[in-house]
């Protein structure tokens, strides 16, 4: 038995996650009606239901190769890009309309994680004009050549 | 021989320029995240109404033969895989990407599609009334048991844990039971309103590659690591023909597989690519290097989703019967002209016919010789530094999950999905056989319901899934696969271990 | 400055106001899109392209319609959309196929009726047939329900999926001949039920008839009747269900048509309604439609609210024992 080490810890989070949808998949569909529609579903759930609990119990008792884990640089790391992504997707790109939002979140995110200096001044001239070639692209690509009608609610 | 004579036709001015315009259009489209060959070719349709039947035709052929190809362009540089086609693709082109060896990855990937491609339409041409025949032979018991084939081939595409690629495979089957109810309409985990549709094929992909790829550049942080300093390696196309020569097994497998498997309608398309890529790593001494930017599992994936494409249209021009729906869309540009395929079309409109056929060949070659011309620029994608590549791909993945159906639900899955997939991921999960799961389970329901409503009326389910020559056949190679599959996990696992006594 | 910016916001609450204020003049002032809840290159979808192509023309709507596949469960997750989660801005219509969504609603488990869409026009009228594998022992619609009768629900009998038209005309044909058949709905719509036909996985299909006419004429299948009150034009020797002693109407005709989700403006339906009926009698559009086998029937707004309230009441009728 090994060292509970953080990967570890996680890894047992993770597979127990899973079992627990494992678990809640089997459940609804033993319990929902037309039966007829639900004979596929209990299949795959009581396969799955199975190996899932196979993995966590394995988790629990350190019998497996654990994945790589979250370290908690590579946490804080991804953590504001993460927010940023889930706010452009969930909120922004709706509420704002595809392109602004995604002009925002494109520059933002290049700002965030570009490894040029903050201060000096011409990269964020070289940040400004790469956000506004992928813009051109995008729209050229989208707009233009697909006729795709995005939402478009302050601006295009 | 009749082909010949209509050659000529593909070389008239206006035709030569449709074709250029559609092998050049479908290589854009195709790699264009979100667009699927069926959409692509959807998009084309209004330019025929304009055009005379075997114009259109030839634009709608160039385009199909192009996009199948292009999807590799984005699989293999962004890891977003176009369409279910080229999800093989991404296993070894991508990580062939990383290692700098992009530009050899497409040249490979272009080449082993034509060479596919070309078998492909040479199979249509030849030997059609035959395999008209053997694509009619598959009823609902057979695409069960072809299905069943499929998720065996699960467990070993995830080469770290058997068990974890086969939970994969059974959360991805059970995301495809997600929304309506395909025979009987009933509604099944419908948790949230933009799950009504189901899980969107192509959206799911996108989620599943793109995005825990996205995070996984945020993860590195803001700075300098080196990655950046990708070299992008020039590869001469030279080189690339010897390696495609050296790799002939998987080349012949690729082609094969996906002639073979393309052929079967409503199946083939999807998984003709996993399936060849899973063959070839059977055969292949060198298993253990796929998946790690090995040639051979490019080259197995890319010849077969391409060999698919000719035989994929033979139920169509025999039958009438769309086998996909590609097929369903080139339907339509005929129909319009006021042609029905079958019989009709061959003996009235030969030159339709032959025309169309034959600039499906011209453009395969077309298609290899644009594509080898810009993967060397393309390659340079590698180039871009991570934090850009992270935010371009991002942008790609919402635009290209949209406009799918111009739905938000879309998107919303496809995020939901993408965030959930990077977090298995670290847990030693992969994406692979959940999303084989994902296409397959559709195919294995609605063939099993099916079947089994048939054998109810008739003699019952035992003789309906058990007898007959196709369905012992289809199961014998089930089991063989599953014995193969717990025969090397056997041997790798005594292997390791011995392996650690030893150290 | 400041003269620009009010004068700006003026410009942008006149943008927004002249809309709803004009009795919708300027619709439409951008290219609309209609749902079709089957995949691309369905007849559905295939019809719904032909009909549009000319929206863009000055005389039909000046604005051309882009179709937007939704599909999934016989239509009912497109549908879903429309009547749910679709503006009613006048920019998203929907095709319609009737008797399918009337009688998916009937049966119950979809978010929409007959009363949350709002009927533009209809532009098409496709009958179901009976249809079986060129080599069948049968060839007349006798030796069907002889069959039939003799062996009570082992016809097997392909067709596009459950309550859709073909459904609808093997519940009437059980019905008519106090039968039982073995109904068996297929996944991909009516290509694949055409498919298990010719393949033989069923020994019968119910099927479209365009879709039916283009296999016959490839000589894969034989067509044994039309559920529909009159003889069709492309197929002039099948006789009707009704002629061939089956006591079926035409309840079962898959009608296709352009509707709109309800709370679209009044001003925009009326405007669409006396457009598009003239836009499907466009020559061209008929030419297209009659080279691909499709059967045209343009009824406009008024017929076909009066179509759908008849077909709501049989339908009722026909499901309650179900």
């Amino acid at each position: 038995m090994s060292t509970l080490t953080l990967p570890r810890l996680q890894h047992i989070i993770g597979s127990g996650i899973v079992a627990a949808v494992g678990v809640s998949v089997c459940y609804i569909s033993y319990t929902q009606q037309p039966s007829e529609a639900f004979l596929f579903p209990r299949l795959i759930a009581s396969v799955f239901v199975v190996l899932a609990l196979w993995t966590f119990v394995k988790a629990c008792l350190g019998w497996t190769k654990v994945g790589n884990g979250i370290s908690f640089t590579q946490f804080k790391n991804l953590a504001p890009g993460l927010a940023i992504a889930l706010i452009y997707i969930f909120w922004a790109a709706k509420g704002l309309g595809f392109y602004t939002a995604t002009t925002i979140a494109f520059f933002i995110l290049l700002s965030l994680y570009d490894p040029a200096p903050h201060t000096a001044l011409k990269s964020w001239g070289k940040r400004i004009i790469t956000t506004a070639c992928f813009m051109a692209v995008m729209y050229g690509l989208f707009a233009l050549l697909l006729k795709v009608y995005t939402p478009r609610e302050i601006f295009f | 021989m009749e082909f010949i004579y209509y050659f000529g036709d593909v070389f008239t001015p206006i035709n030569f320029g449709l074709l250029l315009l559609g092998t050049i259009g479908g290589l854009i489209l195709g790699a264009t995240p979100g667009l699927s060959p069926t959409m692509a070719v959807a998009l084309l349709i209004p330019f025929t109404f304009q055009l005379e039947a075997a114009q259109g035709l030839i634009l709608l052929g160039a385009a199909y033969t192009s996009t199948v190809a292009g999807g590799a362009v984005s699989a293999i540089l962004l890891k977003i895989p176009g369409a279910p086609a080229n999800i093989a693709t991404t296993l070894d082109g991508h990580t062939m990407a990383l290692k700098g060896e992009g530009a050899k990855a497409l040249q490979l990937s272009f080449l082993s599609s034509a060479v596919g491609g070309v078998f492909g339409v040479l199979l249509l041409i030849f030997l059609t009334p035959v395999l008209a025949k053997w694509a009619l032979a598959f009823g609902p018991s057979h695409l069960f048991w072809l299905a069943i084939l499929g998720v065996t081939v699960i467990g070993s595409l995830d080469s770290n844990s058997v068990v974890k690629g086969l939970l994969s495979g059974c959360i991805g089957l059970w995301l495809a039971t997600i929304g309506f109810d395909d025979i009987m309409g009933a509604q099944r985990f419908i948790f949230h309103p933009s799950l009504g549709g189901g899980i969107n094929i192509i959206a799911a992909l996108i989620g599943l590659f793109a995005i825990p790829q996205v995070i996984t550049m945020f993860a590195k942080g803001r700075k300098d690591d080196g990655a950046e300093a990708i070299q992008v390696q020039k590869h001469p196309i030279k080189g690339a023909i010897t390696e495609l020569l050296r790799n002939k097994r998987a080349m012949g497998i690729g082609t094969l597989t996906g002639s073979i498997i393309g052929l079967i309608p409503g199946v083939g398309g999807q998984i003709a690519g996993l399936v060849a890529y899973d063959q070839s790593k059977k055969f292949s001494p060198d298993r253990d290097k796929f998946g790690t930017g090995h040639p051979e599992g490019l080259i197995a994936a890319e010849s077969a989703n391409n060999a698919m494409v000719g035989p994929s249209l033979v139920p169509l021009l025999t039958l009438s019967i769309p086998g996909s729906p590609t097929a369903a869309v080139l339907l339509g540009g005929l129909l319009i002209h006021g042609i029905f395929p079958g019989t009709d079309l061959f003996d009235n409109h030969p030159d339709v016919a032959w025309t169309f056929i034959n600039s499906m060949l011209i453009g395969q070659i077309l298609m290899c010789i644009f594509g080898l011309y810009v993967a060397g620029m393309a390659a340079k994608v590698a180039q871009v530094p991570q934090s850009m590549m992270a935010a371009i791909v991002l942008g790609l993945a919402v635009f290209g999950s949209y406009s799918v159906q111009s739905s938000m639900g879309d998107v919303y899955v496809m995020a939901s999905l993408g965030v959930m997939m990077y977090f298995l991921e670290r847990f030693g999960f992969s994406a692979a056989p959940l999303v084989l799961g994902l296409i397959l389970g559709p195919i294995a329901e609605s063939n099993f319901i099916q079947g089994s409503m048939i054998a109810s009326a008739t003699d019952g389910m035992a003789p309906y899934f058990l007898t007959g020559t196709l369905n012992l056949f289809l199961i014998a190679v089930v089991i063989a696969s599953i014995l193969y599959s717990g025969y090397m996990e056997l041997r790798s696992r005594r292997y390791t271990s011995k392996e650690e006594i030893m150290e | 400055m400041k003269k620009l910016l009010a004068g700006a916001a003026i410009a942008l609450m006149g943008l927004t106001t002249t809309a709803s204020a004009d009795g919708h003049a300027n619709y439409p002032e951008r290219p609309m899109m209609m749902m079709v809840s089957y995949g691309a290159g369905g007849a559905t979808d295939f019809q719904a392209r032909i009909v549009t192509m000319t929206a863009g023309n000055e005389d039909a709507l000046g604005m051309p319609i882009a179709i937007l596949n939704k599909p999934g469960a016989g239509g009912r997750v497109g549908w879903n959309w429309l009547a749910g989660q679709a503006e009613a801005d006048g920019y998203t219509l929907g095709a319609y196929n009737v008797p399918h969504f009337i009688a998916q609603s009937i049966k119950g488990g979809v978010e929409y009726s007959a009363d949350s869409f709002e009927p533009i026009a209809n532009w098409g009228a496709d009958p179901a047939v009976l249809v079986v594998g060129k080599d069948s022992e049968f060839n007349t619609l006798e030796d069907v329900v002889t069959f039939v009768k003799a062996n009570p629900g082992k016809l097997t009998t392909s067709g596009a999926g459950l309550f859709v038209g073909h459904h609808i005309a093997a519940l009437q044909m059980e019905k008519a001949g106090d039968m039982k058949m073995a109904y068996i709905p297929t996944k991909g719509g009516g290509a694949a039920a055409m498919k298990a036909v010719i393949a033989g996985d069923v020994m019968a299909g119910i099927n479209n008839l365009s879709d039916a006419y283009r296999a016959a004429a490839a000589g894969n299948v034989k067509i044994l009747a039309v559920a529909d009150l009159e003889r069709n034009e492309f197929l002039p020797d099948v006789p009707t269900m009704k002629e061939a002693g089956l006591d079926v109407d035409n309840a079962s005709v898959n009608f296709r048509g352009v509707m709109v989700p309800k709370g679209t403006p009044q001003g925009i339906i009326d405007k669409l309604a006396a457009t598009v009926p003239m836009m499907f009698e466009n020559s061209r559009v008929t030419g297209k439609m009659k080279a691909g086998g499709s059967p045209m029937h343009v009824m406009t707004r008024d017929e076909v609210l009066a179509m759908w309230a008849a077909r709501e009441e049989t339908l009722k009728e026909l499901l309650a024992g179900l």
